[in-house]
């Protein structure tokens, strides 16, 4: 016995939070990507408890999912901010008001 | 029979109706041919009725018009010997005069409005005519004025013409008031306002109701009729068309007062005061007019005094209970009068509109025809033996003398001088203005006329010559149209005189004529000084009847009206104008008030801060559309975070 | 408590302290070095929650390559020197951190109160092997679909991140 599932679920969702957390209150591209991050992980990890909870590798199965897809997505979305900002020479998030009203 | 009689109505009036309407969009000549096929078939119908109907009397009702509560009045038709013989004439006279008046107007622009008025006219003189409800006579009595009116100021843009126009309808209006309190008391009294209904039912009348009731009637045809003292519209009339005068003032409208009489007769004979009073008006008036008409100048106007004269006897004829000798006087009347009436139009036309006889001159020579139709139509005027006026006006004088009241004697020498006169003053017009005068106009000064208006003369101055023939008092025609009205009630087919007393004063008369006829030849054959001033201007006034009437009721409602008019300008309209400034003060200030306090203030603010309001909403709305990503996922984590508490609320179940 | 759980605390501790240290840097570097050690403390926990394999590929996919990748583009596009904008840090922070805090209250709250919460864990060890089975056996489809996005991935990527080429 290790802990209880729900300390697990408990620690994911507290990653969870600092992840969207961070994707909100940040100005830079880069740390809004990094924010993603830190929830896809938070969500990995969650995942991870219930597999063990349940005795499933469905769980463990999905996680790989999770990591792929989001290799997939940092690729992509790294290469728009360096294209982005070889356009307008800023990372700022804030400068990218083309679609205010 | 019943469609002749509608066709009879209607082609008159649907002729007009066209004309008026779609007139314009015809060419001139199929104009003037539509308005005299209107005539034309009427006068076939008239000819066909009169024929089919034999002396048969038919009652017809075309439409039952009003009904209110209990006064039922139904366009009907009582189409008697009488009306027959009206009938006929009418669209007869009006035929020809039609035809004329397609050449007489012929330079004039407003045929169309002529024609229109002149069919009008004659279809509201066939209802008369043949109308059986008086208030269907009344509609045509009041259209008949009105065509008269029309017609008389049709050149209404000289104000002297649309005034005597007037003048013509405002008379003849006073006179139809009579009528009018004549249908009021015969719907009391009768609760039907049909003449055979009335005519069968008067006896029932007491004396002093059938006596008013006459004397209304009476007051009804001196309007229509231009009888005293209703005289002085129809001089006045003169300034019309000369056709519309050959029609309206010969033939037509100045006989249908006494044509109503005779309608109503069993009722008017019920009353021998009425009786009387009617033949006494004739009897003055028939003088009176013969007096003024010897000093005329105008030749229209002296016919038209004629023809005051000439109604006067028929008027007398009828107050001496004689229907026959009246309407055998109005038949001879309407054929000759119109006669002249259109040959001195003839007159007129060629000599560039000279009225004046005294200026005219060499018109034997130049204008043989028309001269011959005046001569005829002269002749007849002037009851010459064996000529057409001369029967007629001595059957009603013979019956005026007959009367057994002495007062009838009086009127017989009234009419008798009026007898008198009449040579002298229609054969004056022939004699003045046919003349040979040296200063006179030649053949170069005559205007051209066209040859129509000399030809539809002399039909009508055949049967003036001949038409003595209807009613001869003896031999093979004795008595024939007598005896062919004698169906309708009231009438005397013979008058019943002895004889001897027939052929005194028939050789009497026709002496009496042939005698000033060659005295008035004898006086003009040189130029004379004429009568003295006082008395020509006298008779030329007519006894200065219009001058007193215009004094004594023109003036003073002039005056009346100008007061009035400056009472309402001056009094009214000022003291409204104050009125309303005073008014005014107030309430502008209380509108001022209004305007700043409560408007500006209030409402203006209310609006005004509402719209700001809306628009902080607005731009507050606006404040997260900000096209930034930062924005867009805090969004993203509030509606996450909104999620959640949610889904636990319900996990607790809240 | 049991070694094991013990452990788990430990790691999840360290984790955390990462995150928020990564989280609040203002120096992009320092930021995702921070995440780099999140990540191996997740891995770690990965090997606890009995997934061996997952650790692996934790510390290779996340750790190795991502932040790597992390780092390149920073370092590329040499955000280093970037200005730095001066921090309205109650209106740019606040927001988030009192949301966030609100969604981990009631998260806490609802996972505490559930009973299907309690159980603990048991200690087991997902075998590779097994693991392997279970991937291409019952999930070959995702398991090709997810190479397919990669492949798309790589494709996007290179050439959004092309740039401006010469012109033919």
């Amino acid at each position: 016995m290790i802990v209880p599932y729900s300390h697990v679920l408990i620690l994911a969702g507290l990653l969870f939070v600092l992840g969207a957390v961070c994707a909100a209150a940040r100005r830079n591209l880069i740390m809004i990507l990094i924010g993603v991050e830190i929830m896809l992980n938070a969500a990995g990890l969650a995942l991870v408890g219930a597999s063990l909870r349940w005795h499933e590798l469905s769980g463990q199965a999905f996680v790989i999912f999770i990591m792929a897809v989001a290799a997939a997505e940092v690729s992509v979305g790294l290469a728009l901010i360096v294209h982005c900002q070889r356009r307008t020479a800023s990372v700022d998030a804030n400068s990218y008001d083309l679609m205010k009203g | 029979m019943e469609t002749l009689l509608l066709l009879l109505l209607l082609f008159p009036l649907a002729t007009a109706a066209v004309n008026a309407l779609a007139g314009g969009r015809l060419p001139r000549r199929a104009a003037e041919a539509l308005a005299c096929a209107g005539v034309l078939g009427a006068l076939a119908m008239a000819a066909a009725a009169l024929i089919l109907a034999g002396r048969q009397v038919f009652d017809v009702t075309f439409l039952s018009w009003i009904r209110v509560g209990g006064f039922r009045a139904a366009m009907s038709v009582h189409y008697d010997p009488l009306a027959a013989v009206m009938a006929l004439m009418v669209t007869f006279v009006a035929s020809l005069i039609h035809l004329y008046s397609v050449a007489f107007m012929r330079e004039d622009e407003d045929y169309r409005r002529y024609f229109c008025y002149l069919n009008f006219f004659v279809f509201a003189m066939l209802v008369i005519t043949l109308a059986d409800n008086l208030l269907f006579v009344y509609l045509g009595w009041e259209g008949v004025g009105f065509c008269s009116y029309a017609l008389i100021g049709f050149w209404y843009r000289d104000p002297a013409n649309a005034t005597a126009g007037r003048k013509a309808f405002m008379l003849t209006r006073i006179g139809d008031v009579g009528f009018g309190v004549a249908l009021a008391l015969f719907f009391y009294l009768f609760q039907n306002l049909s003449i055979t209904h009335i005519n069968a039912h008067a006896a029932a009348l007491s004396p002093a109701l059938a006596t008013t009731l006459a004397l209304l009637l009476l007051w009804a045809a001196a309007g229509k009729s231009a009888q005293l003292p209703l005289t002085v519209w129809l001089p006045d009339a003169m300034r019309g068309p000369t056709p519309v005068s050959a029609l309206i003032h010969a033939a037509t409208m100045v006989t249908a007062g006494v044509y109503l009489l005779m309608r109503l007769f069993p009722l008017v004979m019920l009353s021998p005061l009425a009786l009387k009073v009617i033949a006494g008006v004739g009897a003055v008036t028939a003088l009176y007019a013969g007096l003024a008409a010897c000093v005329q100048w105008d030749v229209k106007k002296s016919l038209a005094y004629s023809t005051i004269s000439q109604v006067g006897y028929m008027v007398l004829a009828v107050g001496a209970a004689d229907i026959v000798g009246g309407m055998f006087h109005l038949l001879s009347h309407a054929f000759f009068k119109a006669l002249l009436f259109m040959a001195a139009g003839v007159m007129i036309q060629a000599l560039a509109e000279e009225h004046n006889i005294f200026k005219m001159g060499n018109l034997r020579r130049l204008m043989p025809g028309v001269a011959l139709l005046f001569l005829g139509g002269s002749l007849c005027l002037s009851a010459f033996p064996l000529l057409g006026g001369f029967f007629s006006k001595d059957r009603i004088l013979l019956a005026t003398f007959l009367h057994p009241e002495w007062s009838y004697r009086l009127f017989w020498g009234l009419a008798a001088l009026g007898a008198l006169l009449t040579p002298f003053y229609s054969m004056r017009l022939y004699f003045v203005a046919f003349r040979e005068r040296p200063g006179g106009p030649e053949a170069q000064d005559l205007r051209r006329t066209p040859k129509l208006m000399v030809w539809v003369l002399w039909p009508l101055v055949v049967l003036a010559l001949f038409d003595g023939l209807l009613n001869l008092p003896g031999g093979i025609g004795k008595n024939f149209l007598g005896h062919y009205l004698a169906v309708v009630p009231g009438t005397r087919p013979d008058l019943g005189a002895p004889p001897a007393l027939e052929w005194v004063m028939g050789l009497g008369s026709a002496g009496a004529v042939v005698l000033v006829t060659w005295l008035t030849y004898a006086y003009y054959r040189r130029p004379r000084r004429g009568l003295r001033p006082w008395l020509n201007e006298l008779l030329f006034e007519a006894f200065y009847l219009d001058r007193l009437y215009l004094a004594a009721v023109v003036r003073p409602c002039q005056r009346l009206s100008a007061f009035l008019w400056r009472a309402d300008e001056g009094g009214l309209d000022q003291g409204l104008e104050r009125l309303a400034l005073a008014l005014f003060r107030p309430y502008r200030r209380f509108a001022g008030f209004l305007w700043t306090k409560f408007d500006e203030l209030v409402l203006d603010q209310a609006l005004v801060r509402a719209a700001e309001g809306l628009l902080g909403v607005s731009r507050g709305l606006g404040f997260w559309t900000t096209g930034r990503v930062t924005t867009y996922l805090k969004m993203l984590l509030l509606g996450l975070t909104g999620f959640l508490v949610a889904l636990a609320l319900r996990w607790y179940g809240w | 408590m049991t070694l094991c759980g013990a452990l788990f605390y430990l790691l999840g501790g360290i984790t955390v302290l990462a995150t928020v240290l990564a989280v609040t840097r203002r120096n992009l570097v320092h930021a995702v070095v921070y995440l780099t050690i999140s990540f191996f403390a997740t891995a770690a926990l990965f090997y606890l929650l009995g997934a061996p394999f997952l650790a692996a590929l934790e510390v290779i996919i996340y750790a190795g390559a991502i932040m790597v990748l992390f780092l390149f583009i920073v370092m590329m596009l040499q955000l280093e020197g970037v200005r730095k904008a001066p921090a309205a840090l109650l209106r740019q922070w606040l927001p988030g951190v009192l949301l966030g805090a609100v969604t981990l209250a009631v998260t806490v709250a609802v996972l505490l109160s559930v009973p299907g919460g309690r159980p603990g864990l048991a200690t087991a060890m997902a075998a590779p092997r097994q693991f392997g089975r279970v991937l291409f056996e019952q999930y070959w489809l995702p398991v090709e679909i997810a190479s397919f996005l990669l492949l798309v991935a790589l494709v996007g990527a290179l050439y959004l991140g092309r740039g401006e080429g010469p012109r033919p």
